[in-house]
C-alpha cells in the first residue's frame, strides 16, 4: 500500500525577489510503500536534509504536492503540522538527541504525552517496546547513565511509540563509530521488520545504504537514479559504489 | 589591540545580552556611589554624625550592601560566562587557547565595567540630591527642603577604585570559569546534570518541622517566649527555608512526578522535568530570596508602622508637650518669657500636686506568677483625685479618659509598659491605705503622667480629701515614686520649633526634675524610625533587583543550554502553542515560589515583630493587621518587579531557544 506521494516538489530558499535565490530542489516525484526502508543518498549540498525535513513537514516545499494519507501535506496550517509530525511521523536524530532532563522512559512517552494519551496506554506501550528492545531495565535512568547503544534504543522507541506511518532519519549513522552504526542498522532493519514500519533514511555512507530496499539518488536537487536491492547483497553493495564514484560523493 | 576590536565587536553583536549585564553593573555602581555619597553629605552627617548608634547604622548598612554587591556581581558574571558557553568553545576551536579567551574576557568585562562605572556614578551624581533630600526629609521634623547639589569628590574616588577591582576580579574569575571548561564538555552542551537531586522525604519533613516549630512560636508563644526566642526563631526558619529549597522542594517535585496522570501531560511533563534538572543549581539563589524578601519586608513594615504612628506614639507615652515635676512657681515666668520671644500665644499650662501612700496590698497566689514580682507586700502609690486626673486627661493629647469614681472605690494606673495581664490581677483587690480600705474597680495604664510611676491610684474626691486630711498621703518622694507639683504644658509648634524647644531646655532641665519635651521623643522617633525605614527601602531596591536579574541571568543561561531540546522537541511535534505553555510552566515557578514563601514567612515574622516591638517595647495597637497590609504594598511592588523581569526573563529565553 502507498502511503506516501511526492509530486514535483521544488525548495527554494531566499527570497522569491531576491536575485540570491537558491534552489536546493527542483523537481522530485516518487513514491513509498508501505513497509519499506528506502535510502537518500547523494553528495553533500545535494538536497538530501532539504528533502527529509519537507517529507517531515519540518519545511514547507516551495512548489509541488506530496500526499500523505490522503491529504495534501503542504496545504496543512502550522497548527495542523504539528499535529500531523506528532501522528504520523518518527524522527531518529543524530546524537539520538535525547532530553537530558528526563529519564529514559519520559523521553520515550514525550511524544505521546504531548499528544495527550492515557497514563495506562503510555505504560503499556512503553513496556512492551523496551522490552522487545531490551532497555527495560535503564527505563528509569537518565540519558548520561546508560551507554550509546542503549540510548539509541530509546531514541528507536521513543521514534515508534506513536505507531507513525513513517520514520524519518537523517545520517542517523554519521557521528557514530562502525560498531555502534552497525547495532542501529540492524535496529532500524529489525524495527522495519517486526514493526512494519516505513523508514526513509537519509545517509552518504554506503554501508549504511546497503542496509535499505531501495535508494533514492540525489544530485543537484534532483533524482539521479534508484537502485533496488536484489537477492545479492554483495552485488547491491557493489551497484551503490558505482552510482557514488560518479556522484562524488566519499565513499567509505 | 586585535583582542580589544573583537571585544568591542562581540559587545556590539550581542548587545541585547549585555544589556542586561551592564544595567545590572551599572545599578551597583549606582548603589554604591550613592551610599558613599550619602555618607559624605553635609547635611547628612551634621543630622547623623553626633551619634555613634546611627553612623554604625549606617556603616553596617553600606557593609551589607557592598557585600551584597560582592556576591551579586559575581555569580552573575559566572553565569553570563556560562551563557556564552557555545561562542567561547568556538575560539577554542578556531585555536586560541584558554590565555587569550582569558584576557578576551576580561577585556570585555572592563570595557562594560568601565562603561558602567561612567553611567552608575553620573546617574548616582544626579540622584544623590534627591537620595539625601529623601533621607533628610523623612528623618528630620524640622528639615526644610533645600540641599545644595553637590559632587563628592571621594565617593567618586571610592567608588571607583573599589569597583575596577571588583571588576578585576571579576575578569579574573572568568580565567578560573574557562580553565574548568573541556573543549569536550563545551559541545555536549550540559549533558549531565547540575546537580538533580531526588531530593529527600527527611529533609522535606525536617524543613517543614524547623519552619513551622518557628512559626508556632512566632504565632503562639507569649510575649515573653517570644522575646527570648527571636533569635531561635530566626535561625529555625531560616535554616528550614534553606533545607526546604535543598531538599524539599526537589523531593515536592518527585512527589508530583509520581501523579503520572498529570505528570504525564506534555507540557507539565517537559517544564517539570527542566525545572527539576536545574534545581540545585537555583536552589539556594531561591532560598536567599524568600528569607531576605521577608526580613527586608519585615523590617521596612514594622519601621514604617513605628513611623507613621510616632506622633500618637509620642504623646500616648508623654501625653503633653512638656511636663515636669517640682521647680520653683516662679520658673513660670521665665517659660512665658520664652513663649512670647517665640511669638507663642496659644499655651495651656496646669499645676497640679500629686502625693504617695504607703499601701498595702494581699493579692493571694501572686507568689507564683509574674504579676508577684509587681505587688509586694506594701507598695509606694501615686495617689491622684479624680478631679485633678479628669483634668489631666481633658489636657492630654491622648485618648486617656475622665473617670467617675463611687465612694471606698479605686482605679488603678499601672506603668504605661506593663502588659495588661499584670492589670488584670490587681482589679479587685482590696488597697490597704493607713486609715481606710479601697477596692480596685478599674484598672488602665498611665497615660497622664510619664514619670515613671509604677503604681497610681485615682480616688473620688471626698475620699481624697479625707484621707488627705487624716495624714495617709505625703508630699515627700520616697523611693521610686515620685510625688511633688506637676506641671504640664501644651504650647504651638510643639513638634515643629527645633529653637523653642531647645531654649525650653535649656531654660528647664536643671531647675526642675523629670522633665519631658514631645519633641526630643518625637524627633529621635523620627531620626531613628526614618533611618530604618530609608535604609529598608534602599537595602530591598538594591536586593529585588539584584536578585531577579541574578534569576534572569541564571535563565538565560539555562536557555542557552536548552535551546537543543526544543528544537527536538517540535520536530517531534510540540506546535507554538504548546510550546508557550512549557516555557511558562518552566520559568514561572522560578519566580514565584521563592516569593511566595518569603510572603509566608513574612506573615509569621510581622506576628513576631509585633509581638516583641509593638506589645513590649512601644505599645501601637491593631498594629498586626496594619503592618500586613502595609507589607501587603510592599509586596505588591516586589510582585510587579518580579513580573516585570519575569516577562522579560520569558521574552529572552523564548528568542533564545526559538
Ligand atoms: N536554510 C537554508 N537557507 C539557504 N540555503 C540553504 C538552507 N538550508 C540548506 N541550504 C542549501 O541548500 C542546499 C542543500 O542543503 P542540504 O539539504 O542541507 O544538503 P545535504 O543534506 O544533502 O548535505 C545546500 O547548498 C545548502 O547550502
Ligand atoms: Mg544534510
Amino acid at each position: 500500500m502507498q502511503i506516501l506521494k511526492v509530486e514535483n516538489i521544488s525548495k527554494i530558499y531566499g527570497d522569491k525577489k531576491n536575485a540570491r535565490q537558491y534552489r536546493a530542489i527542483k523537481s522530485i516525484s516518487f513514491e513509498v510503500k508501505e513497509g519499506e526502508f528506502i535510502g537518500v543518498m547523494g553528495a553533500s549540498g545535494s538536497g538530501k536534509t532539504t528533502l527529509l525535513n519537507i517529507l517531515g513537514s519540518i519545511d514547507k516545499p516551495t512548489n509541488g504536492r506530496f500526499m500523505m494519507g490522503g491529504k495534501d501535506i503542504a496545504t496543512l496550517s502550522k497548527k495542523q503540522l504539528a499535529k500531523h509530525r506528532m501522528e504520523n511521523i518518527g524522527f531518529i536524530f543524530q546524537n539520538y538527541n535525547l532530553l537530558e532532563t528526563m529519564t529514559l522512559k519520559e523521553n520515550i512517552i514525550l511524544p505521546l504525552a504531548l499528544r495527550g494519551t492515557g497514563v495506562r496506554e503510555m505504560e503499556e506501550k512503553v513496556f512492551s517496546l523496551a522490552k522487545d528492545l531490551g532497555i527495560i531495565e535503564v527505563l528509569e535512568k537518565y540519558p548520561y547513565e546508560v551507554s550509546g547503544g542503549e540510548q539509541q534504543r530509546a531514541a528507536a522507541c521513543r521514534a515508534l511509540i506513536t505507531n507513525p506511518k513513517m520514520i524519518l532519519a537523517d545520517e542517523p549513522t554519521g557521528n557514530l563509530d562502525s560498531k555502534s552504526g552497525k547495532e542501529l542498522l540492524d535496529l532500524l532493519t529489525y524495527i522495519n521488520k517486526e514493526y512494519k514500519a516505513t523508514i526513509l533514511m537519509v545517509t552518504h555512507d554506503v554501508f549504511a545504504a546497503s542496509y535499505c530496499q531501495k535508494i533514492l539518488f540525489i544530485r543537484d536537487g534532483e533524482i539521479y537514479n534508484e537502485l533496488h536491492a536484489g537477492e545479492n547483497k554483495k552485488q547491491f553493495f557493489d551497484a551503490i559504489i558505482d552510482v557514488m564514484s560518479v556522484l562524488g560523493g566519499e565513499v567509505r | 589591540m586585535k583582542l580589544t576590536a573583537l571585544a568591542l565587536r562581540n559587545i556590539e553583536r550581542n548587545f541585547k545580552k549585555y544589556a542586561m549585564y551592564f544595567f545590572s553593573l551599572s545599578f551597583s555602581v549606582f548603589t554604591a556611589y550613592s551610599f558613599l555619597a550619602l555618607l559624605q553629605n553635609e547635611q547628612v552627617s551634621m543630622a547623623f554624625a553626633y551619634d555613634t548608634r546611627y553612623s554604625a547604622m549606617l556603616s553596617t548598612f553600606g557593609i551589607i550592601i557592598m557585600v551584597f554587591v560582592m556576591f551579586f556581581l559575581i555569580s552573575s558574571n559566572n553565569s553570563f560566562i556560562k551563557a556564552r558557553k557555545k561562542e567561547i568553545s568556538t575560539y577554542a576551536l578556531f585555536g586560541m587557547e584558554n590565555g587569550k579567551i582569558g584576557r578576551l574576557l576580561f577585556m570585555e568585562t572592563m570595557i562594560v565595567g568601565i562603561a558602567a562605572l561612567l553611567v552608575g556614578i553620573t546617574s548616582g551624581i544626579f540622584f544623590s540630591k534627591l537620595t539625601a533630600m529623601i533621607l533628610l526629609d523623612i528623618t528630620m521634623a524640622s528639615y526644610t527642603g533645600y540641599i545644595s547639589f553637590f559632587i563628592d569628590f571621594p565617593a567618586i574616588y571610592i567608588t571607583a577604585m573599589t569597583f575596577l577591582i571588583i571588576f578585576a576580579v571579576m575578569g579574573l574569575a572568568g580565567f578560573r570559569v574557562i580553565s574548568k571548561f573541556e573543549l569536550a564538555d563545551l559541545f555536549i552542551a550540559d549533558k549531565m546534570s547540575e546537580g538533580r537531586s531526588k531530593g529527600s522525604i527527611l529533609l522535606l519533613i525536617l524543613s517543614v518541622i524547623l519552619i513551622g516549630t518557628g512559626y508556632f512560636l512566632a504565632f503562639f508563644g507569649s510575649p515573653r517566649v517570644v522575646v527570648i526566642s527571636s533569635i531561635p526563631i530566626l535561625l529555625l526558619v531560616i535554616s528550614g527555608t534553606y533545607l526546604f529549597f535543598w531538599g524539599g522542594l526537589p523531593k515536592v517535585l518527585s512527589l508530583l512526578k509520581s501523579n503520572k496522570s498529570s505528570y504525564y501531560k506534555g507540557v507539565n511533563l517537559i517544564s517539570t522535568a527542566a525545572f527539576s534538572h536545574r534545581m540545585k543549581s537555583i536552589g539556594s539563589l531561591m532560598a536567599t530570596i524568600a528569607v531576605l524578601s521577608a526580613v527586608a519586608t519585615t523590617a521596612i513594615a514594622t519601621g514604617f508602622t513605628l513611623y507613621t504612628n510616632l506622633e500618637k506614639n509620642t504623646y500616648d507615652m508623654l501625653a503633653y508637650d512638656l511636663s515636669y515635676r517640682d521647680g520653683d512657681p516662679s520658673i513660670k515666668e521665665d517659660v512665658y518669657a520664652i513663649f512670647k520671644k517665640h511669638n507663642i500665644e496659644n499655651i495651656e499650662l496646669y499645676t497640679a500636686d500629686r502625693y504617695t501612700a504607703q499601701v498595702g496590698i494581699s493579692i493571694s497566689g501572686l507568689d507564683n506568677d509574674e504579676a508577684g514580682a509587681l505587688f509586694g507586700k506594701e507598695e509606694q502609690f501615686i495617689v491622684y483625685s479624680q478631679s485633678v486626673y479628669n483634668q489631666l486627661t481633658e489636657l492630654s493629647k491622648n485618648d486617656a479618659k475622665p473617670v467617675e469614681i463611687s465612694s471606698g472605690e479605686a482605679v488603678y494606673l499601672g506603668f504605661y509598659y506593663f502588659p495588661e495581664s499584670y492589670l488584670k490581677q490587681i482589679l479587685g483587690q482590696k488597697l490597704l491605705l493607713p486609715s481606710d480600705t479601697v477596692k480596685v474597680t478599674a484598672t488602665a495604664k498611665n497615660k497622664v503622667a510619664s514619670f515613671g510611676d509604677r503604681h497610681s491610684i485615682i480616688l473620688n474626691d471626698a475620699d481624697f480629701d479625707r484621707l488627705l486630711k487624716a495624714g495617709d498621703f505625703s508630699i515627700i518622694s520616697e523611693g521610686q515614686q515620685s510625688a511633688g507639683a506637676m506641671t504640664i504644658i501644651n504650647y504651638e509648634k510643639a513638634l515643629s520649633s527645633h529653637q523653642l524647644n531647645q531654649d525650653l531646655y535649656q531654660l528647664l532641665h536643671d531647675k526642675t526634675k523629670g522633665l519631658t519635651l514631645a519633641y526630643f521623643h518625637y524627633t529621635e522617633g523620627l531620626e531613628v524610625f526614618g533611618l530604618v525605614c530609608f535604609i529598608g527601602f534602599f537595602m530591598s531596591a538594591v536586593f529585588i533587583l539584584m536578585t531577579a536579574s541574578l534569576l534572569f541571568f541564571k535563565q538565560v543561561m539555562a536557555a542557552e543550554e536548552e535551546q537543543h531540546q526544543y528544537k527536538m522537541l517540535r520536530k517531534i511535534g510540540m506546535d507554538a502553542h504548546t510550546e508557550k505553555q512549557v516555557i511558562t510552566k518552566r520559568l514561572f515557578p522560578v519566580f514565584l515560589v521563592p516569593l511566595a514563601v518569603g510572603i509566608l514567612h513574612s506573615v509569621f515574622a510581622m506576628k513576631t515583630a509585633d509581638t516583641v516591638v509593638f506589645s513590649n517595647l512601644i505599645p501601637v495597637e491593631n498594629t498586626y493587621l496594619t503592618v500586613l497590609a502595609f507589607s501587603a504594598i510592599m509586596y505588591g511592588v516586589y510582585a510587579v518587579v518580579y513580573g516585570i523581569f519575569y516577562f522579560i526573563t520569558k521574552g529572552q529565553y523564548s528568542k533564545i531557544v526559538k
